[in-house]
């Protein structure tokens, strides 16, 4: 036999539900009219049985029209869902104050004393333990849920990725456990965005909050910079930091750019102003990618020491070439050239014309002249370094006693500089250059021949039809073309090519060493480049071309304007580059890389052996090395195991064939913390604010007891059979309504009604 | 005279001439020669005057020119080797033809630069300006301003003078952010020119040779602007001609 144990009214009738509205609006009427007819009878105890009987027959005709019934139900209880979260993010190892135990314990230990309440509601709820930190993962119960490791801390995340419906079995409610501390949505507090997304959770958040300790801590709590800077530009550093239990104390914060301090700063901390924002300033004064690191001491106690160092990733770029360009006496190669520059709006262009000589007698007083003292030691002994590339034009450095200066200038070179020398009667061995301290770094060196002053037509040697400096058109047979297409020049310094400089163009004919005698020749000198052209006569690739119609000037700026993104190591122009995937990466990530190679045609360098090492940016030493092939398209990827906390250089050396194609380096900077535990606050207000807003509860976990939780009651749901009883089909209705509608007739008769 | 003696007069004459000079230059193409334009009509009414205007830039600046200037027609391809054209007349310079006028466009866009000197009243300086309309066009030919750099390139020049003081003002047509032509109504070749004696061929009027010394300062300027152009408005040269001019 089957038991029921529940109940519920139902309607019977098979009457469509137009027809029962119908019914019941005739029922309706039935009373108005009764109602209506009656308006003029005075009496009232009359009017009030006439009306009342009518309104029961009524009732009684509807229940038996109707057909109510009683339905019998087979019926089950389903248990809700409660979710128990708990923080498994880094700053859980945090201690809970100073001595006391970490919040990852303090919650464990929670979860221990209201485990007989937990079991309580197991009775209504099935319970579902998760970890929650960067992401939420489902765990299999309290133990489990309880560890240290995230490195970030997303709350409102983890809630809106808990499945709302499983099985049809809805979420009653959560119970959230941890110390607040939200390093995304939430991290500047509630904003109204969180707070439409708290509420659209639909479902009561109840918090336990583990961390209402304050641990004693400084901490690097932020740091702004830009992605990049240009070189000799000041940079700022803007560094917030935070003091928490640490009294008063003044704090040294220093900038190093790979293991160098390049600014500091000291900083007064208390009780009365726990943060401060310090800018650091600094002029970059080379061009490329490197690391920097801030940092301040770590003192006894700290609860960690990971926040109190930070390491970034700066681009320092050019923003423009600036060029020093000086010249013996005017010329119109000179002049070519500075129309050149000038125009060239990547070109800082400072210049220094020597428009008289001893000799000269110009018949004026110096108050009639425009001319100014050449300033040879402010140039090179102060600014020099300031320059990306120096020019040297026909220039006699003798008369202006530039021997004791000359060394600066081959330093500047060896330490990156740029360097080029042009032709004439003043430059080279005529110039006395070949005894001078900058001989070893020009690419030719003099052969004791005078200059020759025939016209010729220079010609592209193998090295000059691959070279960026030479490339005149697409590809090397345009490019010979169009060397070709050239007018003829007349007159070169006779030198020979240095051992290691590379010959781009030479002269036809004259001889100088065994070689033909070089017109433009570069070479790499330490870490910088020089070139020489030998003739003064370039400018008739502008002008003299021109006149032939030959693409006007074009072949000339374009020369001009390719050696100068060579000699100052335009990165496009390298043949091998290298690119991190991340210049700044959180502790434990892998260091990965693309390395392309590039012929020194520059097509891609198929096949090319690449030798990757990744190197200590600051010792320089060395800590792996992996050895790839280019594939295709020149490129291949690298990828080293997480090296630990500091700044790093993968460094790459690319050859084919037995020849070297070069080498290019990018730096990576393994941050020392996340902000998960830059920041070490807990944020027991946040969690307080998370349950108001939600309708759950608030405690400290320190209570040893659950919240207020507003949960869902579980839902009952039928199940089985059931079996309907009608109640229409007893005799009373009818009879009541034979009654009701007998009685008023017999009264109405009597009282004289029609 | 002792053998020894003899032997060290001729060591120290082997020393002297092998001490070291300046060198000279390259050749003929790495210095500055002025090209005359020859054209039908009084092309060259002062003779001397580019050979001496190019000995006093030789000996009063480091430029090096060549002494004698070189000839051309205005639709010569081989002007594009020279630089610097000159270009004098007493009455109108004549109605340029079509390969004249297209030549020396490309001449002036391509970095050539071009003196007109009215060596008469004024009426080959007009036609000069009426020709640049032709060989520029759109690009207006207008009054040089006493602060242009022309004014500071080498000498510290007020106002310009030649053999008279015609106009107190230069004209001239910019192109590609430089002055490619100057036209001068003041004779500067007259004040130039020497005769084959030596002295002065015309006399300046009204300033005598203090006039003429500016001519000459202007000349030198001219050439010097023709080939640095702008270098002396360089922000470091700034503070010194300020305070030489005050």
């Amino acid at each position: 036999m089957e038991t029921f144990d529940d109940w519920k009214l139902v309607l019977l009738t098979p009457w469509p539900r137009w027809v029962v509205a119908a019914l019941v609006a005739a029922a309706l009427l039935g009373v108005v009219l009764a109602a209506l007819g009656l308006r003029k009878e005075r009496r009232l105890p009359r009017r009030a049985v006439l009306l009342g009987l009518r309104a029961v027959a009524m009732a009684a005709l509807l229940f038996l029209v109707l057909e109510p019934g009683v339905r019998h139900l087979q019926t089950a209880t389903v248990k809700g869902r409660l979710a128990v979260l708990v923080d498994g993010s880094a700053s859980m190892d945090l201690p809970m104050g100073d001595g006391k135990a970490t919040r990852t314990a303090e919650a464990a230990e929670y979860l221990r004393a209201v485990a007989p309440a937990l079991s309580e509601l197991e009775k209504k709820y099935t319970l579902e333990f998760f970890r929650y930190g960067e992401k939420l993962a489902p765990v299999s119960g309290p133990e489990a849920a309880v560890e240290a490791r995230d490195e970030a801390t997303d709350l409102l995340g983890a809630l809106e990725a808990l499945p709302k419906g499983q099985g049809g079995r809805r979420l009653a409610g959560v119970l959230l456990v941890g110390d607040g501390a939200d390093n995304a949505a939430l991290r500047d507090g509630m904003t109204r965005e969180a707070r439409e997304r708290l509420r659209a959770l639909g479902v009561s958040v109840s918090t336990v909050s583990t961390g209402e300790g304050r641990a004693r801590d400084l901490a690097i709590e932020s740091l702004r910079v830009e992605d990049f800077a240009f070189v000799r530009n000041t940079v700022e550093v803007e560094v917030t930091l935070s003091a928490v239990e640490m009294g008063t104390l003044d704090v040294p914060v220093a900038l190093r750019q790979e293991g160098e301090v390049v600014a500091q700063k000291t900083v007064s901390l208390g009780p009365k102003q726990p943060r401060q924002t310090v800018k650091l300033s600094f002029v970059p004064d080379r061009i490329g990618e490197f690391v920097f690191t801030v940092s301040v001491p770590v003192y006894e106690g700290e609860a960690t020491s990971a926040n109190n160092s930070e390491t970034f990733v700066l681009k320092v770029i050019r923003d423009r070439v600036r060029t020093l360009h000086v010249v013996g006496r005017p010329s119109w190669d000179q002049r070519f050239l500075r129309t050149l520059l000038r125009n060239d709006p990547n070109v800082d262009l400072v210049s220094f014309y020597i428009l008289r000589t001893q000799q000269d007698q110009p018949r004026a007083s110096e108050n009639e002249l425009s001319l100014i003292p050449f300033p040879v030691e402010e140039i090179f002994e102060k600014q020099l370094w300031s320059f990306d590339l120096v020019v040297f034009q026909n220039f006699n450095y003798r008369p202006y006693r530039m021997d004791r200066y000359l060394p600066n200038l081959r330093k500047y070179v060896e330490e990156g500089g740029a360097f080029v020398m042009i032709g004439g009667e003043n430059s080279f061995g005529e110039g006395g250059y070949e005894m001078s301290p900058i001989a070893g770094i020009l690419p030719v060196e003099a052969v004791g021949a005078a200059p020759n002053e025939s016209l010729f037509a220079p010609r592209l040697t193998e090295s000059g039809l691959r070279h960026p400096v030479t490339q005149l058109s697409g590809g090397p047979d345009l490019t010979r073309a169009a060397w070709e297409r050239l007018p003829q020049i007349p007159g070169i310094n006779v030198t020979r090519a240095r051992p290691g400089a590379q010959v781009l163009l030479e002269h036809p004919h004259v001889v100088a060493g065994g070689q033909n005698a070089p017109v433009v020749a570069v070479m790499e000198v330490g870490r910088g480049r020089t070139m020489a052209v030998t003739t003064d006569a370039s400018w008739y690739w502008s002008m003299v071309a021109a006149q032939s119609g030959e693409g006007g000037s074009r072949h000339y700026e374009r020369f001009w304007s390719q050696a100068i993104r060579w000699l100052v190591r335009d990165p496009d122009l390298t043949q091998v580059r290298v690119q991190a995937a991340q210049r700044s990466v959180p502790p434990g990530t892998p260091l990965a890389a693309t390395i392309s190679a590039r012929r020194p045609d520059y097509a891609p360098a198929e096949g090319a052996r690449i030798e990757v090492d990744l190197v200590d940016a600051v010792s320089s030493a060395p800590i792996a090395r992996k050895i790839l092939e280019a594939g295709p398209d020149g490129t291949a990827r690298v990828e080293f195991a997480p090296p630990g906390v500091g700044a790093f250089k993968v460094i790459a050396r690319a050859e084919l064939g037995g020849n070297a194609l070069g080498s290019g380096q990018d730096v990576i900077a393994v941050r020392a913390s996340t902000l998960e535990r830059s920041d070490t606050r807990a944020r027991p207000e946040l969690l307080q604010e998370i349950a108001e807003l939600t309708g759950g509860g608030s405690i400290s976990s320190s209570t040893r007891r659950l919240p207020e939780m507003r949960l869902l009651e579980p839902e009952v749901v039928e199940v089985g059979r059931s079996e309907d009883r009608p109640i229409w089909d007893r005799f009373w209705p009818i009879l009541l309504l034979a009654v009701c509608l007998g009685g008023e007739w017999v009264l109405r008769r009597r009282w004289g009604y029609a | 005279m002792t053998r020894r003696k003899t032997f060290q007069i001729g060591l120290l004459a082997l020393l002297l001439l092998a001490s070291p000079k300046d060198a000279p230059a390259f050749g003929e193409t790495s210095r500055l020669v002025f090209v005359q334009g020859r054209y039908e009509g009084d092309w060259n009414p002062r003779p001397s005057a580019l050979r001496r205007l190019a000995f006093e830039l030789g000996t009063r600046t480091s430029i090096v020119t060549l002494p004698q200037e070189k000839v051309l027609p205005l639709d010569s391809p081989e002007l594009f080797f020279y630089p610097f054209l000159y270009l004098s007349g007493i009455g109108p310079l004549p109605e340029l033809s079509r390969a004249e006028v297209e030549n020396l466009r490309r001449y002036l866009t391509f970095g050539g630069f071009l003196l007109c000197d009215d060596a008469g009243d004024g009426a080959f300086a007009a036609s000069c300006e009426r020709e640049l309309a032709r060989i520029l066009p759109g690009r207006p030919v207008g009054r040089i301003p006493s602060d242009h750099v022309l004014f500071k390139t080498f000498y510290l020049v007020q106002q310009p003078a030649g053999r008279t003081l015609t106009r107190p003002y230069l004209t001239g047509v910019v192109e590609g952010g430089r002055l490619a032509a100057v036209v001068s109504s003041n004779d500067l070749g007259g004040a130039w020119a020497r005769d084959e004696l030596g002295s002065w061929s015309f006399d300046v009027v009204p300033g005598g040779e203090m006039q003429r010394e500016i001519a000459f300062r202007l000349g030198v300027n001219v050439a010097m602007y023709a080939l640095c152009t702008d270098y002396k408005d360089d922000q470091v040269h700034l503070p010194f001609i300020m305070k030489r001019r005050r």
